[in-house]
């Protein structure tokens, strides 16, 4: 007999598939449109991040890793939530130098981040087509 | 009737989300999305909502910020990715506060908040969506403070307010009331779905009392204009919400 259960989307597992299975709840077209409005947002995002540390602007640097954080989240980067919470405290009473190796941690999970997200939204496109 | 709200966010993913929940649950109705304080304060100066979504970190002045402006008094549900903000939330006296992302789910505890204290809200949707309510009650039971009984040969108004509690009597019903006593045939659960919403409650499996007419309650007793009404085992903690117990 054949399964009539409509397929569900399975996130990647570097993502909070858990979160984001409640948080989309089996629609997939939404997600996809979530994670193209991320592709779209994250750059712009991130210039802020990295013209307020060129210009060692502190409170310009928390400010902007707050904007990515929220956006970090409704992908379903939980970690890298946590890591721009952390760094975004950091911000508060610590010289720029201090703060160096933390932003170049972030910098390389986001471009990780950028790469899977990627990777998900060709995968949500696909499905999504199959499925319509 | 909706809840009218405006959502003040100034990220676009997050902002949307809301959207698509507030539609989801058939209850709010978004008047007006705005990126920052200026913008919702510029709208705010025309139009009057019941409810705001509430960002607290934005470019420009904070959520705080429009709060301290706003010139009357909206309910308000913060959404934040950041928790240190839930103490400045309290002293603000806002109905909730939702750390983004969030789910549906959460999302709806945060409107049940809303709908109670929302005298015009249609709380059937929400109802709905939790799962708490299944038949539809009829509009006009939920809004009318009377209800018409049959009793003998005649349909006889009753003031809701005037109604001390309800005693199942098999296939009847008797309303104790601050005039007389009225017995008509229906029962406790038809009665629980016509005054839902309202100061009634099922306080055990043959009496809803009207909360606002008791008295004390001393153990598992209500004591209410002279009547002495027991309050079953799984009524406790409703009972115990709705009174407001401090």
């Amino acid at each position: 007999m054949k399964d009539s259960t409509p397929a569900r989307f399975i996130f990647n597992k570097n993502l909070d598939a858990r979160f984001l299975d409640e948080l989309f709840d089996g629609d997939a077209a939404y997600a996809q449109i979530v994670f193209e409005d991320f592709l779209r947002d994250l750059p712009d995002y991130w210039k802020d991040v990295e013209t307020a540390y060129e210009k060692q602007d502190l409170n310009g640097i928390r400010t902007s890793i707050h904007k990515c954080k929220t956006l970090f989240g409704y992908v379903g980067f939980s970690d890298i939530q946590q890591l721009c919470q952390e760094f975004e405290n950091s911000c508060s009473g610590k010289a720029i130098a201090a703060l160096e190796s933390g932003y170049q941690m972030l910098v390389n999970r986001k471009e990780e981040a950028r790469d899977i997200i990627e990777s998900e939204y060709d995968r949500l496109k696909i499905f999504n087509a199959a499925d319509s | 009737m909706k809840i009218t709200s405006i959502i003040v966010e100034d990220i676009k993913i997050a902002a949307d989300f809301l959207k698509k929940f507030c539609d989801k649950s058939g209850l709010i109705e978004v008047k007006g999305h705005f990126e920052n304080v200026a913008g919702a304060l510029a709208y705010l100066d025309d139009d009057q909502v019941d409810l705001i979504f509430l960002d607290i970190e934005m470019p420009g002045a904070t959520g705080f910020d429009l709060l301290d402006s706003l010139t009357y008094s909206p309910k308000i549900i913060l959404t934040t990715s950041k928790t240190e903000y839930a103490f400045d939330a309290f002293q603000y006296n806002v109905s909730d506060y939702l750390k983004k992302p969030f789910t549906y789910n959460r999302f709806l505890e945060s409107l049940q908040k809303i709908v109670k204290l929302v005298p015009q809200a249609d709380p059937y949707p929400l109802a709905q969506a939790v799962g708490t309510v299944s038949p539809a009650p009829s509009p006009a039971s939920m809004d009318m403070d009377f209800l018409f009984i049959k009793s003998e040969d005649k349909l006889v108004k009753l003031v809701k307010d005037d109604i001390f509690f309800i005693e199942s009597m098999r296939d009847y019903v008797k309303f104790v009331t601050s005039v007389k006593n009225y017995v008509t045939y229906s029962t406790l659960k038809a009665l629980e779905e016509k005054l839902n919403g309202s100061a009634f409650l099922k306080v055990h499996r043959s009496f809803i009392v009207n909360i606002n007419k008791i008295d004390d309650i001393r153990g598992n007793t209500i004591y209410l204009k002279g009547n002495r009404i027991p309050i079953g085992k799984g009524h406790k903690d409703e009972l115990a919400r709705r009174l407001n117990i401090l």
